[in-house]
């Protein structure tokens, strides 16, 4: 829904004209212009590579422009450092806000600029006072003195986004602010948006998710293999034509589904596992060749669930293998029985980042390019080099280190490490988040294959045409017990939320 | 640029598309390493001598066992404070053993086995995750000086003449022993650290822990592994330094510890692991070695030395390419 511009057309608050940039000869940004009005909240939108994130990173001083312009108010420079930036009133969140989790909510928000006492020593009331009375003016309710790490990702963005806009910020960039939002909080986050460009912010929204994008958004920029394709007016476009303009092409229908019918032998059968405070008695039976969805709202218990399923958390109860006990002590021996598990946080617990692709894919099971401990390069560069393959992953070279690839590229790394792993049991966390359209369809039909070839999977994901699109089976879960089951066929996304959203108060547990 | 698919070191950094000033840290060891050599063979033809090079070769070796074992295990995030009181201990057995029994092969292997036994203890504590690797280690370190004062009463233990003319004395086609040592240890971990399963889990590890605990690595049983084969490496560094002062004492690798350790930093492997050489480290190790030296040669005071020295360690570091 977009609430159009005003009828004089005002300065923009901020504004680049003919920026480029390229790394290593690839041209990231080639000459795009991007302006974004006061009080305006503009969306920035396109595929994973497409200049997203440079751009972002050129407005807040984060990277170096090879050339063109940066206006912000009457600000003028050919590039900005991330002091100039702020100076000139630009503040960013980015996806993984650095905020400290054991300071309190108070002095998070004036961390770098310290109120002081006559004494010039820190005025924690003082900061609390101000802190208080800036939370309140954004309409946020939130203890100013407790410590960061006991709040929700949701209540810690929103810290996030006060510190940013408390010194008088102009433009605030908001980078996937809704990766790790569930419906409520994401709609609490508009509202915050909103009131925020009211005030005259100029608000810059990155995100793969194109509905929200259109709901919240003014004007929205696709961009397309570092050019712009064009600005919108939110209110003149569909979704369609949206991922048509980001992808360059219409894209193709969601993957042909084989479902097979009929009872099968389960691969993996949990048995009434109980985890007090997460799970409380819960059966689940994935037969190969079957993939499973769970969700539910945060801390419902599907992650915990997941977890618990791959080994990698301990809980009572029952859980057979192809009909052997499953009580894996360690991840090791869990990834030795064929259960494979691939966390949504690839930074803290997917990948090694400074390690090349090919390192990555074959760290669960070195062993089976290595002879006597003593590893054959060239059997894992060729192993590496079919998993790139099977995973469409650019660019195909394996060496590059893991850290130079592309979010969706991260991801088909660490499903490879699964597959190459020899995993008949997959579990995933959210196997397609901030990852970019193609990719994700890449990504789905992928694991679908794996699926027609025997193996069973289980992924956890708040997206709900994920949820349609990928599972044979939806497992909603709601404080810790398994609430409904859906057959994916012809379910539409609102049934699915409000079946999710049913579940009960929003009561938030901690996973 | 980075055809081996096992360099993670060598594939980090190489996205700008300008040389931007810290990327000086990339070549600054060859740099500093160029000056050293340029600057002491104006002021001292001596420098040059084949006779000097091979006294330089000889003095680093020893230490230069002692940092390829260390890069290794800073490699993988780890850190072992406790080589230097190691070095004594082990020395100590090899030479005690020698004593009591006459045989040298038998001294020898209580060096070695002494040298793996501690290092094998340090991985199990380190391993055991409840402390960081810094404290457990300076904890073994003060223990292990302790244990080289009681075992040889507090004076040198001598007797161990075949080693002296081996590593003191002898050399092979015109170069001293202990170099051989030293370029045997460098190759050894090269090979480790660039093809075996057990360096690539090292260099995951050092990377990121709990990503490769849950990719089915067993973390621990590969920080033990890293730490018994440093003690086996720093076993061996203790029978050569044993050899080359003909005798063992209980304080004689007091200072080992960091030395190595800020050998394999100017050699580029950060202590927060992930990521290094050892080829870096011959660097590094070259590079203290040559400045020990030049400063002799070019008659700078000891009083100065240290100085000197803390200098350019310091510099190293700083110049070094950051993440």
């Amino acid at each position: 829904m977009a609430t159009g511009l005003p009828e004089t057309v005002p300065a923009a608050a901020i504004e680049a004209r003919a920026i480029s940039k390229a790394y290593e000869g690839t041209l990231a940004l080639d000459v795009v212009d991007f302006s974004v009005a006061a009080g305006e909240v503009h969306g920035l939108v396109g595929k994973n590579g497409a200049g997203k994130s440079t751009l972002l990173r050129i407005l807040a001083g984060a990277a170096r422009p090879d050339s063109g312009e940066i206006r912000i108010g009457d600000v003028r420079a050919v590039a900005l450092n991330p002091i100039t930036a702020q100076r000139a009133g630009v503040a960013v969140v980015y996806q993984n806000a650095e905020l400290h989790l054991n300071l309190s909510v108070a002095a998070n928000i004036f961390l770098g600029s310290e109120l002081r006492t006559r004494l010039r020593l820190v005025d924690n009331a003082a900061i609390e006072r101000e802190a208080s009375a800036l939370l309140a003016r954004l309409g946020l309710t939130l203890p100013v003195a407790a410590t960061l790490g006991d709040l929700d990702i949701a209540h810690r963005q929103q810290v996030a986004i006060a510190k940013a806009v408390r010194a008088n910020a102009r433009v605030l960039l908001l980078d996937e602010p809704t990766a790790a939002l569930n419906k409520s909080q994401t709609d609490f986050l508009f509202r915050l948006i909103r009131s925020l460009a009211a005030d005259g912010i100029a608000v810059v929204y990155i995100s793969h998710h194109l509905d929200e994008v259109l709901a919240i958004a003014d004007r929205i920029t696709v961009l397309r293999n570092g050019r712009r394709v064009g600005v919108v007016t939110a209110g003149s476009v569909s979704k369609a034509d949206l991922v048509e303009m980001i992808a360059g092409h219409g894209v193709s229908e969601v993957s042909e589904r084989r479902r097979r019918s009929g009872k099968r032998e389960p691969m993996l059968s949990l048995r009434s596992v109980s985890l007090p405070g997460y799970l409380d008695d819960v059966s689940l039976d994935v037969a190969a060749g079957e993939i499973v969805g769970l969700t539910g709202l945060t801390g419902a218990g599907a992650r915990t669930l997941a977890s618990v399923a791959a080994g990698v958390t301990a809980a009572q109860g029952a859980i057979t293998l192809g009909g052997a006990p499953f009580a894996p002590r360690s991840v090791h021996e869990a990834i030795a029985r064929g259960v494979s598990f691939v966390a949504e946080d690839m930074r803290q617990r997917g990948l090694v980042m400074a390690m090349s692709a090919a390192a990555n894919m074959t760290l669960a099971r070195l062993g089976a390019v290595a002879r006597r401990g003593v590893i054959n390069l060239g059997r894992e560069r060729a192993e590496a080099v079919r998993l790139g393959h099977f995973l469409d992953l650019t660019p195909r070279d394996p060496s590059r280190a893991a850290m130079t690839l592309s979010g969706g590229n991260q991801r088909k790394v660490l499903i490879g490490r699964a597959v190459f792993a020899d995993a008949r049991v997959l579990v995933l966390e959210e196997p397609t988040q901030g990852v970019d359209i193609e990719a994700r369809r890449q990504i789905h039909d992928r694991l679908r294959q794996l699926a027609d070839r025997g193996a069973a999977i289980i992924f956890v994901s708040t997206d709900l045409e994920e949820l349609i699109e990928l599972a044979d089976r939806i497992v909603i879960l709601d404080e810790g017990r398994v609430e409904r089951e859906f057959d994916p066929e012809g379910l539409a996304p609102e049934v699915l939320l409000a079946a999710i959203q049913a579940g009960g108060p929003d009561e938030r547990r901690r996973d | 640029m980075t055809e081996a698919t096992t360099s993670p070191n060598a594939s980090a950094g190489k996205k700008a598309p300008t040389p931007r000033p810290w990327q000086i840290g990339r070549y600054a060891l060859l740099i500093a390493l160029a000056a050293v050599v340029v600057v002491t063979a104006i002021g001292n033809p001596r420098f040059l001598s084949t006779n000097n090079l091979l006294n330089i070769l000889f003095q680093i070796s020893t230490l230069g066992v002692v940092a390829a074992g260390q890069t290794m295990l800073l490699v993988s995030g780890g850190l072992d404070l406790s080589v230097g009181a190691n070095l004594s201990v082990a020395g100590l057995a090899a030479a005690l053993t020698i004593l009591a029994t006459g045989s040298t092969s038998l001294g020898v292997l209580a060096g070695l086995v002494a040298g793996t036994l501690i290092g094998c203890a340090n991985g199990l504590l380190v391993a055991s995750n409840r402390a960081n690797p810094f404290i457990i280690t300076l904890g073994t370190m003060t223990f292990l000086q302790g244990v080289a004062v009681v075992i040889s009463g507090g004076s040198p233990v001598n007797g161990a003449g075949a080693l002296f003319d081996l590593f003191g004395l002898g050399s092979t086609f015109g170069i001293p022993n202990p170099a051989y040592v030293f370029a045997a240890a460098l190759a050894a971990t090269w090979f480790v650290l660039s093809r075996v399963m057990l360096g690539r889990y090292a260099y995951a590890i050092g990377g990121n822990e709990e990503a490769t605990r849950l990719s089915g690595v067993p973390v621990a049983r590969v920080k033990v592994g890293l730490y018994a084969l440093n003690g086996l490496i720093v076993g061996i560094a203790a029978v050569l330094l044993t050899g080359i002062l003909d005798s063992a004492l209980p304080n004689m690798g007091i200072g080992y510890e960091l030395r190595a350790i800020a050998a394999v930093v100017i050699g580029g492997t950060p202590l927060s692991g992930g990521r290094g050489s050892v080829l870096g480290t011959l660097g590094g190790v070259l590079l203290l070695g040559l400045v020990s030296n030049s400063m002799n040669l070019l008659g700078v005071g000891a009083n100065y030395q240290s100085a000197v020295l803390g200098l350019i360690i310091t510099a190293a570091v700083l110049l070094q390419k950051r993440t």
